[in-house]
């Protein structure tokens, strides 16, 4: 570790073991019987002007995540790191001024702008929030980034139903843009919009990284959406990441079984790159009560005895970094060779699951 | 040869509004063969959603089925859906045609119970005891592959989750056996996780019961790994049908070759960008004129593509493209 710039070697947003559990209240004294713990436990880097895919089923935890980042919702513990400034620890002022440089995009670009606010004023509040120049440099700032996200400065004077989906999210994307964020929370942005208008917004959410310098948290479900985008990937499952990498990395040597069967489930368009497709069998547990030792085990068609006893360690092959029990010792076994892992892992699954589910037919 | 278990035939659905005669559906026509799968795909507004629902006549006004015939053949016998009386389609609905619907939260009634709704369609189609439609509705739990079947039975829809509600959905289109299901996007509601499992499940009762499906979705990915035939729809028309294998390795028309660029590959390393098409979907009160795609269309041709509408053509056998310079694309 070099002293001389601490600033440039630490990772724009670091976070430690962060953790947000929501209290489930009972009875007529509204008492505390649980919690969910919807994150348990997550950490992760995002170096400056890096993308970070965050995917993961619904009910994961993926937003609590996102929201977790900005105080959206109020983390139990844990630590989140911006431009070395703990987000936990700052006062309402602090948090005001960071949240300024942290945006967030939300999934619905129906409810998230409101109805009765002309899209002037949704831009504007922002601006005058955080008391950002006078009137005149107000609507200079709106125009650059209307114009940034594609949209004419007329917009300003028209409300968000006059707007289709792929719009809207334009228009989402310019609020937060406006501000001249450094970090963009991105949940599920392209979800809600037709593949045509999908491919759009796509390619402006790269074309803005690339020529704003921006550091994006992407959040989705759709893999195929992420593995375009992002630098790095990390994939949640229950709460937790099982397995992160750099792309390319974990797309082609996927290791842990829940990234191999999320993986096959993808519809693809090739006939010939269609895999062996892993149907895993039940659904995911409720994260109030998730199982004991490894969180997938009860899903996991290689679960053993140390799986639904023992939570896994998390092992780094070069930043490459899992948790699962099977797949390290079969990484061990394969001194260290993690294409070679990846192949065995697979084979293993689809042996344990083809004598309960039938293969594909092909069309 | 046999006649098809469904033909439809250039059927026109319409909705009369404020704003004029809306033609959401706009001279389809489509046929599927018993057993068979076919996609209809298209993005939202394309009318594959109204096409689905005037094949059982449950368009709601404004909208009306204008003209076009729907023949349904059954046990050697034919009727028009468009013309039949409702007491005769009241039959074919839920029982020799089932339906499945995108939102397995909203279409299962959250007052009864799971097996008091499979067991409703069983009893309304079929002379059985109350007791004998219920051992159905466990039979069909089973037949979907619902964990603790019998426990599941005196639960209601709140109590499942968003898969196990679209098995329960599955059991209730299945509970007649009929001969064809209409699935209006399934699984787009569902994680690709559970979509995996549900696709499973709908391929392997059509190989089992021989039933046919139309599915409606917008994923292609989801047609190309379980459909026979697919139609892509844009604007209230078919742009194009072929067998999915056909459409997939040689798609000729414009709009479909959009829509599978648009698509990120999972496989591909290539992050150069995607290839959008330009503009929006229009809606009906202002399809253009001539293609309804030249707006959008990077092959559109000025006079004859702005002033000529193209008809759907048969290119190479069972490959059938509404463009006027198909086969320019196909060289």
């Amino acid at each position: 570790m070099s002293e001389q710039h601490p600033e440039t070697d630490l990772p724009f947003l670091q976070v430690k073991d962060l953790k947000t559990h929501f209290p489930i209240k009972k009875g007529l004294l509204r008492r505390q019987v649980g919690s969910v713990k919807a994150v348990d436990g997550v950490t992760f880097d995002i170096p400056r002007g890096k993308t970070l895919g965050l995917v993961g089923e619904s009910g994961c935890g993926k937003t609590t995540v996102g929201r977790s980042l900005l105080r959206l919702v109020e983390p139990t513990d844990g630590e989140v790191l911006f431009d070395n400034h703990s987000v936990r620890k700052q006062n309402a002022r602090g948090l005001r001024s960071l949240r300024r440089r942290m945006q967030i995009v939300f999934q619905d670009p129906y409810g998230s702008l409101n109805p009765r606010m002309k899209i002037r004023s949704i831009l504007e509040e922002g601006l005058i929030l955080h008391k950002m120049g006078d009137e005149s440099a107000r609507l200079e700032q709106m125009k650059q980034a209307l114009e940034r996200t594609g949209l004419s400065p007329a917009v300003l004077e028209r409300y968000p139903h006059e707007f289709s989906g792929g719009q809207r999210q334009r228009i989402a994307i310019a609020r937060a843009l406006v501000l001249k964020p450094e970090f963009l929370v991105l949940d599920e942005p392209v979800s809600a919009l037709d593949v045509s208008i999908q491919a759009q917004v796509i390619n402006l959410l790269k074309e803005l990284k690339q020529e704003l310098g921006l550091t994006y948290l992407f959040i989705s479900h759709d893999l195929s959406v992420v593995e375009y985008l992002a630098d790095n990937v990390a994939v949640m499952y229950l709460g937790q990441i099982v397995e992160s990498a750099e792309v390319g990395q974990l797309c082609q040597q996927p290791l842990h079984p829940y990234t191999l069967a999320l993986f096959s489930a993808v519809p693809s368009v090739e006939v010939k790159n269609r895999r062996q497709r892993i149907v895993l069998t039940g659904d995911v547990p409720s994260p109030s009560r998730p199982p004991a030792g490894c969180r997938f085990h009860p899903r996991c068609p290689l679960a053993e005895t140390v799986c639904r006893e023992v939570e896994p360690p998390q092992v780094d092959l070069a930043g490459h970094r899992l948790h699962c029990h099977v797949a390290s010792r079969e990484l061990e076994r394969c001194g260290g060779d993690a294409a070679k892992t990846s192949v065995e892992m697979q084979a293993a699954i689809t042996a344990a699951t083809s004598d309960s589910t039938e293969p594909y037919s092909a069309v | 040869m046999a006649a098809p278990l469904l033909e439809i035939k250039d059927l026109v659905t319409v909705f009369h509004t404020s704003e004029g005669r809306l033609p959401a559906v706009d001279g389809v026509s489509l046929s599927i063969e018993r057993g068979r799968t076919l996609g209809l795909v298209g993005e939202s507004g394309c009318g594959k959603s109204v096409t689905a629902m005037s094949t059982l006549r449950l368009v709601s006004s404004p909208g009306r089925i204008e003209s076009g015939s729907i023949t349904f053949t059954t046990e050697g016998e034919s009727i028009d859906l468009v013309t039949a009386p409702e007491k005769q389609l009241r039959k074919v609905r839920g029982g020799r045609i089932g339906m499945i619907f995108q939102e397995p939260m909203t279409s299962l009634n959250p007052v009864f119970t799971i097996g008091n709704q499979i067991a409703e369609v069983v009893q309304l189609h079929r002379k059985v005891s109350r007791s004998e439609a219920r051992s159905r509705a466990l039979e069909m739990l089973r037949l979907v592959r619902v964990a603790a079947p019998e426990q599941r039975l005196d639960e209601y829809p709140h109590q499942l989750s968003g898969g196990m509600r679209q098995r329960v959905m599955i059991a209730i289109a299945l509970a007649c056996e009929p001969d064809l299901i209409i699935a209006d996007e399934p699984t787009t509601a569902l994680d690709v996780t559970i979509q995996a499992q549900i696709l499973d499940l709908l391929d392997d009762l059509r190989s089992r019961l021989g039933t046919a499906i139309l599915l409606i979705t917008h994923d292609l990915g989801v047609v190309a790994e379980t459909c026979d035939d697919v139609a892509v729809m844009y604007a209230g028309q078919i742009v194009e049908q072929a067998s999915a294998v056909e459409l997939f390795s040689h798609p000729l028309h414009p709009y479909t070759i959009g829509l599978l660029q648009a698509r990120p590959n999972v496989d591909a390393r290539d992050r150069s960008p995607l290839a959008t098409i330009p503009g929006m979907v229009p809606l009906p009160q202002n399809f253009p004129s001539g293609c309804r795609f030249h707006p959008r269309c990077s092959h559109a041709r000025e006079p004859q593509c702005k002033l000529d509408p193209p008809a759907l053509r048969e290119i190479s056998p069972g490959h059938f493209v509404r463009c006027h310079f198909a086969e320019e694309i196909n060289s």
